[in-house]
């Protein structure tokens, strides 16, 4: 079939992750999963800082994202040009979400809110 | 040895006939097989859709309307854009011509994965079922970029949105198995010698493309996912009844979509690199940089899909930046053309078909990337944005330029993939015929929207003026057309009855020309040392075998080194 | 016969009339900047056109091949060449950049004290509401020459795009959304306004006209269009009412007996007449009706719901209907009542409007 005459790279192509070490990171991952749980459920509003289950919640995403990265895809193990490209790609969503979310955000002012579309009082508001 | 040229006689075994029956086909793990199925795929299409754009031309003869019901004129125009661009034209060339020549011009002897080449095609067929099913079952009338909130209507559009959007989905993976089939073949799978500044330039555009189609599709995926979930349980993500937001469908729809047109126009542009350097016997001018050009056309072009939305109500904030961004665009598709004309510059031009096409292909390409210019200024493409100049405009870069380049490149490898010359001559009309009635077509269609007529019209009974432009276009589309029918005849004959085709009749350094013409089962016995693909005067003509050779005498690379 | 061809193609374009080759008649202060910046373009484009294609033909006949094996000895590569053919169009896309940038600014800032105009633009067709004066039209917009317009837009149903040619401007009108264009018409006469966001069936017929008019003579148009119903007598209101007046009421109730976020239009008279409809309180409105109650009679319940909807609310919906308190005059609530009443002869079982605001049939 296809074989190329490999090069002559030194690093650890054909490296085969034991699968305990697997399932260990899976345990990982579900035990996160439930903190994020967790955290949704929980009243942060006690503490004051009603936002910190979102924070929460997304520094525990970035944390699994990354070991799901790492491990389950491997890059640990791999050559950094691999990782650069996945990182990449997650600039290329930034991209993509940072110009949507800005864009939105530059023309908020002008969704209509609620049920009720009053020209006339949208017309005062409009005015500058 | 099978590194060499053959001589005269026809080879008995190659890829063609290695072994027979349907399903030797149907699940073949051959590229070139793959290839050759593609392009009989592809090419239907095409005339299917173009069907549909006959009709589209003749219901517009009149003001009123001569032939279709508005509902009916509304498919026509979704059907034809939503084929034409998923079915057709971004498969277009990386599958057809890709899988086939990739493999051998890099010197290989298949792609790195062929059991997922395969699963591709069959991608390519359920995505063509699913339309089928769109078009017979409920019709589908949004327009091939289903905007919402009306392609969530379920009163207002027609119900075959769903299949469409989940054909569209599936060709989606089709496009991005292909793409990483073909950068893992680029990295992995080149011979000793030809390093990445060795590569024809065929490739280094295939790999640019690819690399957009592994990047860039998974968003239109997801983006025809949410469409369908939207449709079906109404989570309210694109629709205002909802809170949702009607622009943020479009930032998704573009985001893909504006590469998307990257992935047709730069595989084509790779094709006329080769045509024009083979055709003039030349040596290429500017190699690095139309190799760099390639990757660059395809990095800056993640970066200005804002520039479909000038109108949409998307903030004056991004509207610039896009703007801005969208000119370095410009750039490097400009020297690619200088690129080409130096090229030309004391060569030995053989106005061929494939170099009629070639040829055609700057003059078009020329006009659809300046009137690019119109569009990405703001000011003016205010004026213009969803008017028949858009359609004009994408028409020249994708049809006259992208499409142009296929045909071109189909009649350049013909005699390599069919083993078989086609008819000089009525190439050569045909190649003409194309070109006028293209222009005419379309040229006119640029008046008619700075002049004020809108795109997706059924009718245009209250501006009766604009009825001698589309009278033009549509007398241009019907010549084009013929030039389409009379290619496929001389095409499918020379199948049957066309001239044995030498291994090089055309003069090519880039190694698909140093195997037979067809090529082998295994294209390559041993593995081929690589030289400048494009130093030419390594060849000579063979009167007797009407094709070239290596010229006796002239040491073949890597050998005088061993 | 190129020339036969080109000038057949100028003169058959005379459209509102005037124009040139490449664009319409300039019928607003922004249009001749616009059409600046694409001249600017297009020159450039010819320059470079010309000069590419003419040497494509060039070297097409000067090195045409002349045997099977030539030898050529061309140059590949040349730096310096490169750098030039790159850094001299960067500098010309900059300057088509900026000249295109100072051209949009100029069409997205409308200037202050601009005269508001209301637009709401549904399948298949457009409403203009000046609030200034009171007055509706459908299907065409009158404004005055010489003066700042400001259009505020919004759809009810799908996007469409408000595009006048002859003025160069465009926007898209989104639904749940504002969206704004501004001009200043410079000539009297017609324009065309034209829907240019597909929209579904009819999109090529969602079309206007603009009517630009002397400054002298706007006010007084206005006044008359906003008090179209003055002089009408009873019977005349139906026709007005459904033509002048539904339109603010269709986002929410249909003429076609089809369900939406209000109740139909369709045999509501009969409905409200006979006091069979139930509300969220529990009350039927029949209950309401008679000597001593809080409606009296039918055709207060109408008005009265015009004015305070929320008052009661029909059983099985949202409670979503907005105050026309301060928007409606008293002949228009009349107007709208008579309109209940003879709604059978206003709209057919498909729910087409069959007249004309001035009682002619309508085809």
């Amino acid at each position: 079939m296809t074989t190329a005459e490999h090069d002559h790279h030194e690093d650890q192509i054909g490296h085969i992750v034991p699968i305990k070490f697997l399932v260990f990171i899976c345990a990982i991952l579900l035990f996160l999963t439930a903190v994020t749980v967790w955290v949704s459920r929980y009243d942060f509003a006690e503490i004051n800082i009603a936002e910190l289950g979102i924070i929460v919640a997304m520094l525990v995403a970035t944390v699994k994202a990354t070991i799901v990265g790492l491990y389950f895809m491997h890059l640990r193990w791999d050559r950094p040009i691999i990782g650069f490209i996945f990182v990449g790609s997650i600039l290329l969503v930034v991209l993509f979400v940072g110009m949507a979310i800005t864009d939105s955000s530059e023309y908020q002012r002008e969704i209509i809110k609620g049920d009720s579309i009053d020209v006339i009082e949208e017309l005062k508001k409009m005015k500058r | 040895m099978a590194m060499s040229t053959t001589q005269e006689q026809p080879v008995t075994d190659n890829y063609l006939n290695h072994t027979k029956g349907i399903f030797s086909w149907l699940f073949t793990l051959d590229h070139k097989r793959i290839g050759v199925m593609y392009l009989i795929c592809v090419l239907s299409a095409f005339f299917f859709a173009g069907v549909y754009a006959m009709l589209i031309r003749f219901q517009l003869l009149t003001p009123e309307g001569t032939l279709l019901t508005q509902d009916q004129y509304n498919q026509a125009f979704t059907i034809h854009g939503a084929v034409m661009v998923f079915l057709v034209i971004i498969p277009g060339v990386p599958a057809a011509l890709g899988n086939f020549i990739l493999p051998i011009m890099l010197g290989a002897k298949d792609v790195a994965f062929p059991k997922l080449n395969l699963f591709s095609w069959w991608l390519w067929i359920f995505g063509l079922i699913f339309f089928l099913v769109a078009i017979l079952s409920g019709g589908i009338d949004t327009g091939w970029t289903f905007y919402t909130p009306y392609s969530i209507d379920k009163t207002g559009a027609m119900g075959g949105v769903i299949p469409a959007l989940i054909g569209a989905f599936i060709l989606g993976f089709s496009s991005i198995f292909t793409g990483l089939n073909f950068v893992v073949t680029i990295h992995r799978l080149r011979p000793k010698g030809m390093t990445w500044f060795r590569m024809p330039l065929f490739l280094w555009a295939t790999y640019a493309t690819a690399i957009i189609q592994v990047l860039a599709t998974p968003v239109i995926g997801i983006t025809l996912m949410l469409l369908v979930v939207e449709r079906t349980l109404g989570i309210g993500i694109f629709d205002p009844a909802m809170g949702g937001d009607p622009v943020l469908y479009q930032h998704f729809f573009w985001f893909y979509s504006h590469p998307a047109v990257y992935i047709m126009i730069l595989p084509a542009m790779g094709i006329i690199s080769e045509l024009i350097a083979v055709h003039s016997h030349r040596h290429i001018f500017g190699y690095k940089f139309i190799a760099y050009s390639s990757i660059a056309i395809a990095m800056f072009g993640f970066l200005v899909w804002g520039h479909h939305m000038f109108t949409s109500g998307q903030s004056p904030l991004m509207n610039t930046i896009f703007s801005l961004i969208t000119f370095s665009v410009s750039i490097p598709s400009a020297v690619k053309v200088f690129n080409w004309l130096a090229t030309l510059y004391k060569g030995s031009i053989s106005l061929n078909t494939p170099m009629i096409y070639a040829l055609s292909f700057i003059f078009i390409f020329t006009i659809g990337g300046l009137t690019g210019l119109h569009l990405g200024t703001l000011a003016t493409d205010v004026h213009l944005h969803d008017t028949y100049f858009v359609v004009a405009h994408f028409h020249y870069v994708m049809m006259g330029s992208a499409l142009i380049g296929f045909i071109g490149g189909i009649h350049h490898w013909w005699p390599k993939i069919t083993g078989k010359i086609y008819n000089e001559f009525w190439g050569r009309i045909a190649a003409v015929m194309v070109f006028i009635g293209f222009n005419m077509t379309f040229f006119t269609q640029f008046m008619l929207g700075s002049k004020g007529m809108p795109r997706r019209y059924a009718q245009y009974a209250n501006m009766p003026e604009f009825q001698i432009y589309h009278v033009i276009s549509t007398i241009g589309s019907v010549i084009m057309a013929l030039g389409f029918v009379i290619t496929a005849i001389y095409l499918l004959h020379s199948i049957f009855a066309g001239r044995r085709a030498p291994a090089n009749p055309w003069g090519g350094r880039s190694l698909e020309w140093q195997c037979s013409s067809p090529p082998p089962w295994d294209n390559f016995a041993e593995q081929p040392t690589v030289g400048d693909c494009y130093d030419y005067s390594v060849l000579e003509w063979d009167e007797i075998e009407q094709g070239y050779h290596w010229k006796s005498g002239v040491a073949h690379p890597g050998e005088e080194t061993e | 016969m190129l020339w036969t061809v080109t000038s057949l193609l100028t003169a058959a374009t005379q459209i509102e009339s005037g124009g040139t080759f490449w664009m319409p008649e300039q019928a607003s202060t922004v249009a001749q900047s616009v059409d600046f910046t694409f001249d600017v373009i297009t020159w450039i484009s010819y320059f470079f056109f010309f000069g590419i294609v003419g040497v494509l033909i060039l070297f097409m006949v000067k090195y045409r091949r002349k045997t099977h094996s030539p030898t050529t000895e061309g140059p590949t590569h040349n730096t310096t060449i490169e750098i030039v053919w790159t850094v001299v169009p960067l500098l010309l896309v900059t300057v088509i950049f900026v000249v295109g940038m100072r051209g949009y600014l100029n069409l997205v800032e409308s200037p202050e004290g601009s005269y508001e105009v209301s637009v709401t633009a549904q399948t298949w067709f457009w409403t203009f509401d000046h609030p200034e004066y009171g007055a509706t039209q459908v299907g065409e917009l009158t404004v005055p020459v010489g003066k700042p317009v400001r259009l505020l837009m919004t759809s009810q149903d799908f996007l469409h795009s408000l595009w006048i040619p002859s003025f160069r401007v465009k926007m898209d009108v989104i639904p749940g959304r504002y969206t704004t264009l501004w001009f200043e018409a410079t000539k009297v006469g017609d324009y065309r306004l034209l829907c240019t966001e597909y929209c579904g069936r009819d999109h090529s017929n969602m079309q206007a006209i603009v009517h630009v008019i002397p400054a002298d003579e706007f006010k007084e148009r206005m006044v008359k269009l906003a008090s179209e119903y003055v002089d009408m007598s009873i019977d005349e209101l139906p026709a007005y009412a459904i033509n002048r007046l539904y339109n603010r009421c269709q986002s929410c109730h249909t003429k076609d007996g089809s369900e939406s976020i209000g109740p139909t239009f369709v045999g509501l008279w009969d409905r409200v007449k006979s006091g069979d409809v139930g509300f969220t309180s529990g009350e039927k409105l029949s209950s309401l009706y008679g000597e001593g109650t809080e409606y009296v009679v039918p055709e207060n319940y109408i008005r009265l719901s015009l004015l305070n909807p929320q008052k009661h609310i029909v059983k099985g919906f949202l409670g979503a209907m907005p105050s026309f308190q301060g928007q409606l005059k008293e002949k228009q609530i009349t107007a709208i009542i008579e309109m209940f009443k003879h709604f059978d002869d206003l709209v057919d079982a498909d729910g087409n409007i069959k007249v004309n605001t001035d009682g002619t049939p309508r085809d």
